[in-house]
This record gives structure tokens, sequence and C-alpha cells, in this order.
């Protein structure tokens, strides 16, 4: 019984994050219909910001997400007007390329300044946990999952009693049609990256303490992101909050178990299952 | 205009690179990737003993090429290496992945191939004749670690989490091999995949078995994580037993509050009593500005032994082959002869040692003649 309670809040409070990430891919993907194969390069600028403000400025890593979501957020923000904007009306296959291009940029970078030695945030919590009964809960853990509680909700908040927020998912929902209705679809846009990219930075951010950092981390996140976002349905926030936790608990128990070297293989079981009773995901609109 | 002459004699099909000084030794290693902390290493050490040939009067052309720690990569580099450069040996390259991919091509190629650095016990354990190894190959990983238990206790159990690669299956694959002649019992055995963030679910499972030790296999980040969830969800065995490369990492050894006690294994220390590895030590931190691991003494043994057999061969590829087979060396990583024993071809069998982690600090613990410290066993519980 404990290995499963340990295995589910464990999986719970790993889900947080993932969560984190497929929101911001989400709602790029539903604002613009672009895939973002750079989301998970993002993240790796937001881990190695974090890591920066820790390690020269002492700023813990969870106060630092005050400073790396606005500062995400206009890096975000930039790509989009000076790339992504571009290629909006261009052929998938070109978007593809962009976002692609633009992610080997970053990581590529990432390593010349960096080295593509790991770095590992040591915090006096990072392997600090909290008894209850049989079960240890991850202190860094459980604080990210607050905050990623705090977020999530906000967000929403946001999109659904903000004019801003509605001239998003106006967008997200037709972009012809909200441009005809007075919506300026290029700066939604930039506001939709902005915030997609801020929130899988703060993801990053949030991990750093009980993760590492390098590189190349990016790119198995925006796998990740990717199947959390198809699972819940493209497009879908709520749908992407519920995959992201999904697959935290999947990974949990396929690893208590199952074994911890096939972990991968019940997520993408599962994953195949919903698809094929449900193509559009969890909570997606069948595509019009 | 070295090479534009060879160019030259290679386009004019002309054989023989007599009138060439330079030996031409190629280099496969993991430079970029996530390999590449780790390789950084090799590089490192194959870069002081090209200053090492300098100084001897030896001219050396090095050829580096970077597998990215994927094998296929690693296959054309080889194939480059063979065939447009038209080296006399190569070394490397660093995981085991790379090097077994490797193997039979260099045996194809009719090219010597040193394997500085990879466990992997297939590597020369397919009748190749031009497959050399310097290091000692997994099991002995296993045995020097479960010996070293055995000696200071009666551990009854033991559990195995390692990482689901060549390299993590192929050493507890052996290490399960060994404890069962040993009467040990295996009460779990969970592999993972590398670059997870969550092992709990897994931790939790092997500390409700209550293991008498624990065997870990992974590279130097997954080592760290391991190690604070294990402390997270209060795994307290006899001993934990890192068997090899992320355990015996300095980036390891500072994580003072999750690293300490634990026994790992490895290939060489710049305390042992081998000619030249204590200068070794020092010059490459005086350089590089931090502690050798292993691997750097691996790679810079392997660049001495394969510039002294090219050079003896003339820079002939079939002599180098027959110089290295019938050579003995000794230098920082003590005696070195390649033999053929117990399944094995062109091994070297290396003696391991087997350290402890004081305070962020390895202390070779075993075999006793290189021993500088006592080992603490039990371990004594997280602080």
């Amino acid at each position: 019984m404990d290995v499963f309670l340990q295995s589910l809040i464990s999986g719970i409070l790993l889900g947080g994050v993932y969560a984190l990430i497929g929101t911001g891919l989400t709602l790029i993907f539903g604002v613009m219909r672009i895939i973002n194969f750079a989301h998970g390069d993002i993240q790796m600028v937001g881990m190695y910001l974090t890591y920066l403000l820790f390690v020269h400025l002492g700023i813990d890593p969870f106060v630092s997400v005050l400073i790396t979501f606005p500062a995400m957020f206009l890096f975000g923000g930039l790509l989009q007007r000076v790339f992504i904007n571009r290629v909006l009306d261009a052929l998938p296959q070109n978007q593809i390329l962009l976002t692609i291009g633009l992610g080997l940029v970053m990581s590529n970078t990432a390593m010349l300044i960096f080295t593509s030695d790991y770095k590992i945030l040591t915090t006096s919590y990072s392997s600090g946990s909290l008894k209850l009964g049989g079960i240890s809960i991850s202190q860094p853990m459980a604080i990210s999952f607050l905050i990623t509680v705090a977020i999530t909700a906000a967000l929403w908040w946001f999109l659904k009693k903000t004019d801003t927020g509605q001239a998003i998912r106006a967008t997200a929902q037709d972009r012809d049609a909200a441009r005809l209705m007075g919506i300026n679809v290029r700066r939604m846009s930039i506001l939709a990256f902005g915030l997609g990219s801020a929130l899988v930075a703060t993801a990053g951010a949030l991990i750093s303490p009980t993760y590492y950092i390098y590189p190349q981390v990016g790119s198995a996140f925006t796998l990740k992101a990717f199947v959390i976002t198809v699972l819940g349905g493209m497009g879908s926030i709520v749908g992407a909050a519920l995959g992201g936790v999904l697959i935290g608990i999947a990974e949990s128990l396929g690893g208590a178990y199952i074994s911890a070297g096939w972990k991968d293989v019940v997520v993408f079981a599962i994953f195949l299952l919903v698809l094929l009773v449900k193509p559009s995901g969890l909570l997606g609109k069948s595509a019009a | 205009m070295t090479r534009s002459l060879l160019a030259l004699s290679l386009v004019l099909g002309l054989s023989g690179p007599a009138w060439a000084q330079a030996l031409k030794i190629g280099v496969i290693n993991s430079m970029s990737g996530p390999e590449a902390p780790i390789g950084e290493n090799l590089t490192n050490g194959i870069k002081l003993a090209e200053e090492d040939l300098k100084k001897q009067g030896l001219q050396v052309q090095i050829v580096w090429e970077d597998d990215t720690g994927v094998p296929k990569i690693a296959m054309s580099a080889m194939e480059k290496l063979a065939t447009r450069e038209g080296v006399t040996g190569i070394v490397g390259p660093y995981t085991s992945a790379c090097a077994n991919a490797v193997s039979k091509l260099a045996e194809r190629y009719k090219v010597p191939l040193l394997v500085p650095a990879a466990a992997k016990e297939e590597i020369t354990r397919q009748g190749l004749k031009y497959v050399f190894r310097m290091n000692a190959p997994a099991d002995v990983y296993a045995s020097v670690l479960v010996d070293a238990a055995l000696t200071m206790g009666k551990p009854k159990t033991v559990a195995f989490i390692y990482e689901n690669t060549d390299f993590g299956n192929s050493t507890s694959k052996t290490a399960k091999e060994y404890v069962a002649k040993k009467g040990i019992q295996v009460v779990a055995d969970e592999s993972y995949s590398k670059g997870a963030q969550d092992y709990r679910s897994t931790l939790t499972v092997i500390k409700s078995k209550n293991p008498d030790l624990v065997f870990l296999v992974s590279y130097v980040a997954d080592a760290i994580l391991l190690m604070r969830q294990s402390k997270e969800v209060g795994l307290k065995p006899q001993a934990f037993l890192g068997g090899g490369a992320g355990y015996t990492t300095a980036q390891f050894a500072a994580e003072k509050a999750v690293s300490n006690f634990v026994f790992s294994c490895t290939q060489w220390t710049d305390d042992v009593s081998w000619p030249g590895a204590k200068e070794f030590g020092a010059r490459y931190k005086a350089k590089f500005g931090k502690e050798p691991t292993y691997h750097a003494a691996c790679a810079y043994a392997s660049m001495m032994v394969m510039a002294d057999a090219a050079k003896t061969a003339k820079g002939d590829k079939d002599r180098t082959q027959a110089a290295l087979k019938a050579g003995k060396w000794n230098g920082i990583m003590g005696e070195v002869k390649f033999e053929d024993y117990a399944g094995f071809n062109n091994q070297n069998n290396h003696t391991m040692l087997v350290q402890q982690l004081f305070d962020g600090k390895y202390e070779t613990v075993f075999p006793a003649k290189f021993a500088t410290k006592k080992p603490v066993f039990p371990f004594p519980g997280w602080k």
C-alpha cells in the first residue's frame, strides 16, 4: 500500500510540472496552429536562467520564477515577433523547420556558453522530504506543485475573465473571424507565444532544484510536451493540465509496478489507447 | 602541405606513407551530446598524451572525430578514419554502445582499435584481432565491489538499479551472475531509462525489500538524482555500491549530503602507486583546472601505447596490430599487456580499485596494498 501511495503522490507532483509544460505548448498551438518544436529548448533557456540567478545572485530557484516568468515572456514574444509571425501562413513543414531550427540555435548557443557539462543546483532542500506515515513527500516537488497550481489557476482566470484573455481565445477559435471583430491577431499571437514560453520556462525553473541542466535537456521535454498536449486534446488548456498529471501518474505507477525501464512504454500505451478511442484527445474538439 | 601531399598520394593510389614522418592516429570520442561531460576527460587525457609524444620527438597527427554518443555516427567516423584519412590506429570510442558498433568495422578495415574506457564485455569477446581494450571490462566492476563487501561483512541480499543501456545492462548482468556465485540473493532488479526525473517509486519498491546491498549503475547526473531520492525515501542498506561512471566523478563527490560513504570502483586514481600517476594528476589539474577522472588516464595511456606501437610498426596497420599484441608497457595505468583469457581477446587484465567517499573525497579502500584509508561499513545512515 505504501508503494502505491508513494508512487501516486510522486506521480501527481511530477504531473504538475508536466501540466505546465503541456499548457504552454497547447496555448501556442491553439492560437497559431503551429507546433512549437523549440518548446523544450525554451524550457532549457529557463533552466539556465534559473541556474545563473541561483549561482551568481543567490536567488532561490522558486523565488526566481518571479524573474524567469516575465523575462521568458519577453523572450518568447520576441521570437514570435521576429521569426514565427513571418511563417504563420506558410506551409506546415516550413513552420516545423523554423521552430526546430530555433531550438537548435538555442541548444547549441547554450553549449557554447555553458559547455555540455551537467549543472546541478544544490539547494538546502534538494533532497529534503516530509514524512507522512510510511510515505515521503519531496519538499521541492511539493513546493513546485503548489506554484504550478497557482499559475494554472491564474492563467485560467486570465483567459476566461479578462478582455485580452478572451481575445486570445477568440483568435484560437477562429483567426479570421477574430480579425473581422477588430482583434489584433498578430498581437494576440505574440502574447500567446510569450505566455507559452513563460509557462514552459517556469516549469524548467521549478524542476531545476531536483533535476539537472544540460544544453540538450530540451529534446526529451519537447517530446513529452507533445504527448501531453495530444493526449489532452490539441489546444485545450484543461486537457493539457489533465494530460500532464495523467502522464506523471502513469510514469510513476509504471515505474513501481512494471519496471522503471518500461515506464515510457506504459505512457505510450496509454497514449495510443486514448487516441484509438478518442482521436481528438481527451478534451479535444474534433477537427472542423 | 603534408595534408595535400597525402591527398595527392591517395588520389594517385600511391601506397605506403614511407615518406611521411607524422604518424596518423584517429580518435573517436563523444565530444558533444549527452556523454560529452565524460568525453571531455578523454579528450583532455589525449591532449596531454599529444604533448608528451611531442616531447619524445615523436610526430603524431591526431585526427579527431566526434561521435556525439550515437553508434551510427561513430560508425561513419570509423569509416572516414579508415578510408579517407588512412590512419594507422584508432583510440576510442568512449561509450560501450559506440565502441561495440565500431569494433566489427575495425576488423573489416584491419585498423587497430584501442578502446580506452568502454565497459561492455562483448567488445573484446568477439574474437576480433584488431580490437584491443585498455580498461577492465564490466565483469570486474561488479566483482571487485562485491568482493570488497564480502570482505567487510556478510551481506545476504542485494538490490540492483541500473540504466537500461549497454553499459548498465552488461555491468549489472555480470554482477548478478557474480553475486549468484557468492550466494547473495537478488531481491530487486530494476532498470530505468536514463533522463527520467523521478525514481522515487522504484526506490520505494527497493526499500520495501530491505536489501543489505544496493548496487547502482548510472552515469553522472542520474547518479546524483538516484542518491538524492534514496535519501528522500530513506533507503538505508549496509552499503551503496556504485558500479563505475557516475559514482566516480568529482561532481558526484561534491554532493556531500548524499554521496558520503558510497563505495565505487574505478580504473584509476591519482594516489595509486603506478608510475607517473601522481604527476599525471597534478599536470591535469594545472592544465584543465579540475581533477582527472579514470577516463582521462585510460585515454592518455591508450594514446601513448597506440603511438608507441605505431612507431614500432613505422605506421603500418598490420604491424601495429602485431606490436600491440606483442608489447608490454608500464605507465600511469600500471602494467599494460593485451592478453587472451577467460574468453577475452586482446584484453588488458587491469586491476580495479575500490574507493569510498569521505566528505567529498575519494579514498582507495581496496585492494589493501593500494589502500589509503580504512572503509566505513556498514553505512551509518543519512545525516
